[in-house]
């Protein structure tokens, strides 16, 4: 279900080619991913290649004594053991600083981390090599509190704090007739993601290695990899290859060092698969985080000021923790108008795993907390939640805590009012039972289960903030194909991690050139980069840098009419030329040429750079225009919760989303629904389990996500008012749905339970033991 | 990971399998659907040297009426238990329990003797056996034994099942119309293995419990009874607080496991719970 709401009406169809901007495009990917014939990075295979093999480290924190590699070097089939010695460049990776080593040297510093790598003819005798592999450790008492890293003695020489973001806002002693507090708690969550991390390295004959690699950011690898092997950048060259999955897990560098490491050792291709178990020690997490939330406003229901501090546990490095901290702290107050706020986000150093982007980097955190706080407030005010984020809803126009005034789209009112006017689901009475809370295992009769509605509304920013040079790359190429018909070829190095990108960019090329078959070269580093695929950005930014390619193809193919056809283009004339429905017509003459006469034997290719508007860093109060845009979406949650056992059994989640404009909406409604199974998975079930900075649960027997029987029925409204300066108008569309998901399922749990719990992912002891004893649920 | 290297040995007959067996000794075991032996061989936490594939011992499969029991053959898969005529009129509880093992592909490769064999605690079978006071017929070159669940299940993936003896079969005491049962299998997602479950079998005798019989799944190294809860139910009314405070001993006297999905005290809360639901849907079944 869709609805078009806000200002004007948007051009749907720009040319007479179907699958163009806003249909519902096929996915060039799709019939093979089903049918199975798509090549994952895991299918990836070279003659003669080597397996290459991890060891890690078993403790969180540790000396390193000593690393005997002989043992594992003397097996038969053992080809090279690299360990931090042979690292040739730098010693150190990372996103945003570089401080996390190739290879542990003198510290481990969380379970997990790498301290060599083997290649082998064969992947059980690589396996075999690392047994081999002694190393000495004196195991150190872990520092595993993020509170407490605040001030405790440094684990890394960059100290413990990667970014403390402080907001002070409008009037910093201001207070309000009612105020609420609490503490909310979320647990570390793992992507999840389908395919294990994988690449082939390929070196040749001139010092350089080809890296063929499931990623979500080819450039920013590649950079990284160079660095490290002390190679010009021109010498590693990255190619893409089928991602399973990716929801920010593969913005890190996982294994790309070791494995090109150990092709240029070997002078052999050598070829990395993670095991479930190892991709869930080998890539980052989302921050686990402790917020601390107070709440002012007034006896009418107006937000007055928000007071918060928000400590996110960054693990042992980095990676890209200082942006994600930025996220939970702008966005701290939520989808509201806030006169005034002093927030204060910590990320720190821990020997917990490193934990980094994941869908919704940070709005999660800080939704979770302060979508507890509105209904709390709500209940202090006797009005309804409902009513009450109404009330407060940010409009264009409105400022954020950071001072940023909302120059776009905002908006917050109808996708609260979408939400809401989806129908609920039918009483459980007459459902069948295996929609009942635990389900096959029938263990919830009709009696013991109570409903619960609960809603959420959240927010972030679309790509990159603060300052930060964001752009993408792409090129598009025309030319008449083999049967005479016109072909385009769009080449970028945007990575398709299974969002749809690869089909948004045919549709664009379709819609902007109105040429039906539109070809889409490999992405590699070959061409300029084209950013992450994370942040909701690539259909903004890629996107634009398509639709900026083809009209320079246009612009270039229409000079070339003119020329050849004698047309007067300068000045206003110009326009009169234009490329429409595949031909090439004169707005004032007779000229008619279709796309492949008027290319005349003659390929056009141009390139083009897309970036949006700049943004600003944050100031010392935390204020600037820091973002260039911002999406939103509510959510609302009806579960069936059997107290008595604790099960939870997720009914339904409606939505409404801001889209600025669908573009494909059959991908964006598949958006949503993964998204909010994300959502649902933090709220009940996801999450990696730690014990004294150790891994509990590396694998999906034990790491927990919701199954297709798991999942809500999901009932989503796509509001589209077009976003100024967005091409096509589309805003992102990938992390909404994650953002507020959650938080609504707690609050439809609360609603069933009357318990206040405050941390997710809910365990059912939180609510089984709760009840009956007087204890609230944590 | 790839398994260790094993021979393969495909037997016909149940004395093929026997002779297998005490020709290679200790080295060898017994192959059956393989969906809990292959997890452990890949894992390599079982590394058997020979495998006896019980794949086309035709005669252990299916379902026979023996009289006053009915007798399964160790190679009957869980998908013929739990559609099987025989085995849902005379013992539906097995029925009801075989349908909550897995998934489909685990139904129809996973076979009864497998699941008693492996002797996991954590399976749905232990418990309902123990509770039904099944019996299993083994064979050695010796002969044939016969071996109440309540001695076969001897600890943590072990039973009374000797190196070179076969389960041939599960004999299944017939329950008539005046037993109810039900099987209470707790999981968070669909699915998946049983963090506690609770089967139920209750005779009705004039409004009164004539006799309860409670397996508990997944609440110690071994599939147990709640024998508080029973000696309370014996000759008890038929009445809602009667069952309340019989199934608050479910959980009396078990030692459960702790691990990332339940600890001991919401294991032991869960017992008491799903007991008295099983209880409560018995007496209405
Ligand atoms: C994905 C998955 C989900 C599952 N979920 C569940 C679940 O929810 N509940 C549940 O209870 N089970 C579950 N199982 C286990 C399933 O029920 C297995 O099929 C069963 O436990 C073993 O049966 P099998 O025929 O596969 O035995 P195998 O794996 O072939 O053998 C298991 C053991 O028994 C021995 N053995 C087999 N037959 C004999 C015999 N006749 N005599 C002596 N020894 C013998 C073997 O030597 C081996 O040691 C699951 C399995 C999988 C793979």
């Amino acid at each position: 279900m869709r609805s078009s709401t806000g200002t004007g009406t948007v051009p749907r169809e720009r040319g007479r080619v179907t699958g163009g901007v806003g249909d519902s495009a096929r996915r060039p990917d799709g019939a093979p991913k089903v049918d199975g014939s798509f090549a994952f990075s895991s299918d990836l295979w070279a003659d003669d290649m080597l397996w290459g093999r991890t060891l890690r480290s078993p403790h969180p924190s540790a000396r390193i004594r000593s690393v005997d590699v002989e043992r594992a070097r003397r097996i038969d089939g053992v080809v090279a053991v690299v360990t931090a010695d042979d690292v040739p460049g730098s010693p150190c990776f990372g996103l945003e600083h570089r401080d996390q080593p190739v290879f542990a040297h003198d510290v481990v510093r969380f379970h997990g981390e790498p301290v060599a790598a083997v290649a082998a003819v064969h992947p059980e005798i690589a396996a075999r090599a690392c047994e081999a592999i002694e190393v000495d450790y004196a195991e150190l008492d872990p520092l595993l509190d993020p509170e407490a890293a605040i001030d405790a003695d440094p684990i890394h020489p960059d100290g413990n704090v990667v970014r403390h973001l402080r907001i002070r806002h409008g009037d910093v002693d201001a207070g309000g007739d009612v105020t609420v507090e609490g503490t909310y708690e979320l647990g570390m969550q793992d992507q999840a993601f389908m395919g294990p991390e994988s690449g082939l390295a390929i070196p040749d004959d001139a010092g350089g290695v080809d890296l063929y690699i499931s990623t979500q950011w080819l450039h920013v690898d590649r950079d990284q990899v160079a660095a490290c092997l002390g190679l010009p950048t021109e010498q590693v060259r990255l190619t893409l290859s089928g991602v399973g999955g990716a929801f920010g897990a593969r913005e890190d560098v996982s294994l790309q060092v070791h494995v090109c490491l150990l092709a240029l050792r070997t002078g052999r291709p050598v070829k990395m698969l993670y095991s479930r178990e190892e991709s869930f020690l080998g890539h980052v997490h989302r921050h686990p985080g402790r917020l601390w939330y107070r709440h002012h406003a007034t006896a009418d229901g107006d937000l007055v000021k928000v007071e918060a501090r928000i400590v996110l546990d960054g693990g042992a490095y980095a990676s890209s923790s200082s942006a994600v901290i930025a996220n939970a702290s702008c966005f701290a107050a939520g989808p509201y108008r806030m006169p005034n706020a002093t927030v204060d986000g910590y990320v720190v150093r821990t020997n917990n795993p490193p934990c980094g982007a994941m869908r919704g980097f940070g709005a999660v955190q800080a939704c979770f907390g302060y979508e507890a706080q509105m209904d709390k407030l709500a209940a202090a005010l006797g009005v309804d939640p409902v009513e009450l984020r109404l009330r407060n809803a940010l409009a264009p126009g409105d400022s954020l805590i950071t001072g940023q005034v909302i120059r776009g789209t905002a908006p917050v009112r109808e996708v609260i009012e979408a939400a809401r006017a989806h129908p609920l689901p039918p009483d459980p009475d007459g459902r069948p039972e295996v929609l009942l809370p635990g389900g096959t295992g029938l263990t919830a009769s009709r009696g013991d289960v109570r409903r619960g509605v609960g809603f959420a509304v959240g927010f972030k920013n679309v790509a990159y903030s603060e300052g930060f040079d964001d752009y993408a790359t792409a090129s598009v190429r025309l030319e008449e194909g083999v049967d005479g018909e016109p072909v385009a070829t769009v080449h970028s190095a945007a990575a398709e991690v299974g969002q749809g990108l690869v089909t948004l960019a045919q549709q664009v090329v379709r819609t902007e050139l109105g040429v039906e078959r539109v070809i889409l070269r490999p992405a590699d580093t070959s061409i300029g980069s084209a950013g992450s695929s994370s942040a909701s950005r690539q259909a903004w930014m890629t996107g634009g840098a398509v639709q900026a390619a083809c009209n320079a193809v246009k612009e270039t193919l229409l000079r070339r009419v003119a020329g050849a056809h004698g047309v007067d283009v300068e000045g206003a004339r110009r326009q009169l030329l234009v490329v429409r429905d595949g031909w090439v017509t004169h707005v004032e003459g007779d000229l008619r040429l279709s796309l492949v006469e008027a290319l005349d034997g003659r390929p056009v290719e141009q390139v083009s750079v897309y970036r949006h508007a700049p943004t600003t860093p944050l100031d010392p109060d935390g204020q600037g225009d820091a973002h260039v845009a911002f999406v939103f979406a509510a959510h609302r949650a009806v579960v069936d919760v059997d107290q008595e056992l604790g099960l939870i059994r997720v009914l339904q989640v409606a939505t409404g989303q801001d889209v600025g404009r669908a573009l494909n909406p059959v991908q964006v409604t598949g958006q949503i629904e993964g998204g909010i199974a994300q959502g649902v998975g933090l709220a009940v079930m996801e999450e990696v389990v730690m014990d004294d900075g150790r891994v509990r649960n590396a694998s999906f027997v034990d790491y927990l996500i919701p199954t297709a029987l798991d999942m809500p029925e999901v009932a989503a409204t796509l509001v589209e008012q077009p976003e100024p300066g967005a091409p096509f108008g589309a805003k992102g569309v990938g992390e909404p749905p994650t953002i507020s998901s959650t938080a609504a399922v707690v609050a439809a749990v609360r609603d069933a339970t009357g318990l206040e719990l405050r941390r997710v992912p809910i365990r059912p002891e939180h609510i089984a033991l709760a009840a009956g004893s007087g204890a609230d649920g944590t | 990971m790839i398994p260790a290297p094993f021979e393969y040995v495909r037997v016909g007959s149940v004395d093929e399998a026997v002779d297998a067996l005490s020709e290679h000794g200790e080295e060898a075991t017994l192959l059956a659907g393989g969906h809990s032996l292959l997890p452990l061989m890949r894992l390599r936490l079982a590394v058997p040297e020979v495998l006896v594939d019980l794949g086309r011992v035709d005669e252990l499969r299916g379902v026979r009426d023996a009289g006053d029991h009915l007798a399964v053959g160790a190679m009957t898969t869980h998908h013929q238990v739990m559609s099987d005529p025989l085995v849902r009129e005379h013992c539906g509880v097995l029925a009801e329990v075989t349908g909550e093992v897995g998934d489909p592909q685990v139904r129809h490769r996973g076979t009864i003797g497998g699941a008693c064999a492996h002797g996991d605690a954590a399976g749905d079978h232990p418990a309902c056996l123990l509770a039904l006071d099944a019996t299993m017929v083994a064979r050695d070159p010796g002969g044939t034994r016969e071996i109440t669940a309540a001695d076969f299940f001897t600890g943590i993936f072990e039973t009374a099942l000797a190196p070179d003896e076969v389960l041939t079969e599960v004999h299944l005491p017939k329950l008539d119309g005046s037993w109810g049962f039900d099987y209470q299998k707790f999981q968070r997602v669909k699915q998946a293995w049983a963090i506690v479950g609770a089967c139920a079998l209750v005779r009705r005798e004039d409004g009164r419990i004539g006799e309860a019989r409670v397996g508990l799944t997944n609440l110690g190294s071994v599939p147990v009874r709640a024998t508080g809860t029973e000696r309370l139910l014996a000759g008890a009314a038929a009445e809602p607080d009667a069952l309340r405070e019989a199934a608050a001993q479910a959980a009396e006297g078990t030692q459960p496991p702790t691990d990332s999905n339940a600890r001991p005290d919401y294991r032991r809360h869960l017992a008491r719970v799903l007991t008295l639901r099983a209880l409560q849907n018995s007496l209405a079944s």
